[in-house]
């Protein structure tokens, strides 16, 4: 299957909000995770990231992070590039204590704080995403 | 096949056909992206409502149809977003003609917008010395009108905005009063809020005037350093830790209070960029000017140019709020056949004026509660201050030692009415030119 960031950005961030509704923090917590992954590698092609012309994924090795890396990989790319200007993400990253291998973990570890935390910077990944479609920067 | 100019009329088009039924959809927005494509973008709320979604369809299609490459195929012409403050943050915004509830939002590439007006800055007035061409003797008059207000005993400041094509410092400075740094170096340091370590180094005073002071604040420093990789950095907006952002133009009024507090000048004179720019955008309509005088000469060029402003203005719905700034300078006027050119210049600046900035008087009614001028009105900001064409002032170069030796009636007898009006901004009174 070709990759698709933009819309897997939107399913995860939708499936997210569905499950942080139903208090189901741990997948919730995982699924917010995956959505600012997914949202920042649309932004950084915006940016300028190279991509494989057939699968759709980065090129570069460093660019195949998931949420507890690619805040840094994001910044990169949005501080060389003249549209980045408007895009700057908090100062402080949010996906430091996520994991994708805490989809191993039990339930019982994840916290509505937790989730609510992962949340917020899904969602400031969210805005920046509907903002880059407004302007024209993301199609 | 639709172009640019088309988008407005044709989405214009669209909608009223449906007129009757725009309401159902609440508030719209016509959101035209940095590529000059449209899309609609209506409440969240409607998303899933099916009474309006036979409509919301209906425009859809019609509007992607009529703007072809200016628009998206209709199943990607509608967004739906729950806060329309945050669709409007940090973009121009303007209501559709004829329709209340249609705003059009038209992000552009460029920080500044010509729309954007600051309210008329209450403590030190400022005077914005703007041009369609360059070559019309802008910046002279600008350091005459510097050393004219100093001689009468007031501190003047003068900044040289003219940032691609600094020239004005040097007419008011000798080469060794120079200041080591400039505007540029302020704008390209306060990015790394590191203004302080140039800010004490970017004004000289100086030495011409007798009475008063002439504080002048250059585009650079002595040595201009690496000029071209500042200026392409003196756009960028300012993003603080909380994500604040603040546009350049912005950062430049804040320098503009910063040095007012300092230096107490009594007025400040911004020589701006010429033509249709982003500087000169700044300059015009986001540092509060009190006066903006528009150097004109008679020609093809310079009204389209104003006209071309004025009608975005008009368009933009800020009419009213730039119009009592603005005075026209007829620069340049020529030794030979002067009345004649004077009497062109005159009725081809009314007539700029009168299709986008003067109010119609609707008839019956009487003309002292509208803003509108007869073409022959001395005091109508229409009707050209002039200055005359002189040899000796035509090379900014020489105007240093031009002004040593200056002759005052000589000065009056070139740029008298012009000094006149400058003084009158500024309220200083001018009886003794």
């Amino acid at each position: 299957m070709a990759t698709d960031f933009l819309d897997a950005h939107r399913r995860h961030w939708n499936d997210a909000e569905l499950l942080f509704r139903e208090t189901r923090w741990a997948n919730a917590d995982h699924l917010f995770g995956l959505a600012a992954e997914c949202g920042l590698k649309r932004l950084m092609i915006a940016f300028g990231m190279s991509v494989d012309p057939v699968t759709g994924t980065p090129q570069i090795r460093n660019d195949k992070v998931h949420a507890n890396r690619v805040w840094a990989r994001y910044e990169s790319y949005r501080s060389g590039h003249n549209a980045g200007v408007n895009y700057t993400l908090p100062a402080v990253e949010p996906f430091q204590d996520w994991d994708i291998s805490q989809r191993y973990a039990h339930s019982d570890d994840f916290t509505k704080v937790i989730a609510e935390s992962h949340r917020n910077g899904a969602k400031s990944v969210h805005s920046l995403i509907n903002k880059a479609i407004l302007e024209g920067i993301i199609l | 096949m639709t172009t640019f100019d088309q988008i407005l009329p044709s989405i214009h088009e669209v909608l009223i056909v449906q007129k009757e039924h725009l309401h159902k959809l609440g508030p719209i927005i016509i959101n035209r992206d940095l590529n000059g494509r449209v899309r609609l973008v209506l409440e969240e709320k409607l998303r899933d409502q099916s009474e309006t979604a036979k409509l919301t369809a209906a425009i859809a299609r019609a509007m992607s149809d009529a703007l072809g490459p200016h628009g998206f195929p209709v199943d990607r012409m509608v967004l739906f977003e729950s806060s329309f403050e945050m669709v409007k943050q940090g973009a121009l915004n303007f209501q559709l003609e004829g329709f209340d509830d249609v705003t059009v939002i038209d992000r552009m590439a460029t920080e500044t917008d010509w729309s954007n007006i600051t309210p008329i800055a209450t403590e030190t007035p400022r005077i914005v010395f703007f041009s369609i061409k360059g070559g019309v003797g802008r910046s002279t008059a600008s350091s005459v009108a510097a050393w004219s207000l100093a001689q009468a005993g007031k501190r003047v400041m003068v900044l040289d905005l003219d940032l691609e094509s600094p020239g004005i410092s040097s007419s008011l400075l000798p080469d060794e009063k120079r200041p080591v740094y400039g505007i540029t170096d302020w704008l390209v340091e306060d990015l790394v809020d590191n203004g302080a370590a140039v800010f004490n180094d970017m004004v000289a005073s100086s030495d011409l005037s007798r009475d008063g002071e002439i504080y002048v604040v250059p585009a650079h420093g002595r040595d201009p350093g690496e000029y071209i990789a500042k200026l392409g950095r003196v756009w960028m907006p300012k993003i603080n830790e909380q994500g604040l952002r603040q546009p350049w133009s912005s950062r430049l009024n804040r320098l503009l209070f910063d040095l007012e507090k300092s230096w107490k000048p009594d007025v400040i004179l911004v020589d701006s960029r010429a033509g249709i720019d982003e500087v000169a955008s700044a300059c015009i309509t986001d540092l509060g000017a009190k006066g903006v005088l528009l150097f004109s000469i008679d020609g093809e060029q310079t009204w389209s140019g104003y006209s071309i402003l004025f009608r975005h203005w008009h368009r933009t719905g800020v009419v009213h709020e730039i119009r009592e700034r603005l005075q026209l300078v007829g620069a340049m006027i020529p030794e030979v056949g002067a009345t004649e050119y004077f009497g062109e210049l005159c009725e081809r600046s009314w007539t700029t004026f009168a299709e986008e900035l003067y109010d119609e008087i609707p008839a019956g009614e009487l003309s002292d509660a509208y803003f509108n001028f007869d073409q022959n009105d001395e005091t109508a900001p229409h009707f050209p201050w002039t200055i005359r064409w002189n040899r000796g002032f035509s090379a900014l170069q020489s105007i240093h030692s031009r002004f040593q030796h200056l002759d005052e009636d000589e000065l009056t007898a070139i740029f008298g009415p012009f000094l006149r009006g400058v003084h009158d901004i500024v309220g200083f009174g001018a009886e003794h030119l």
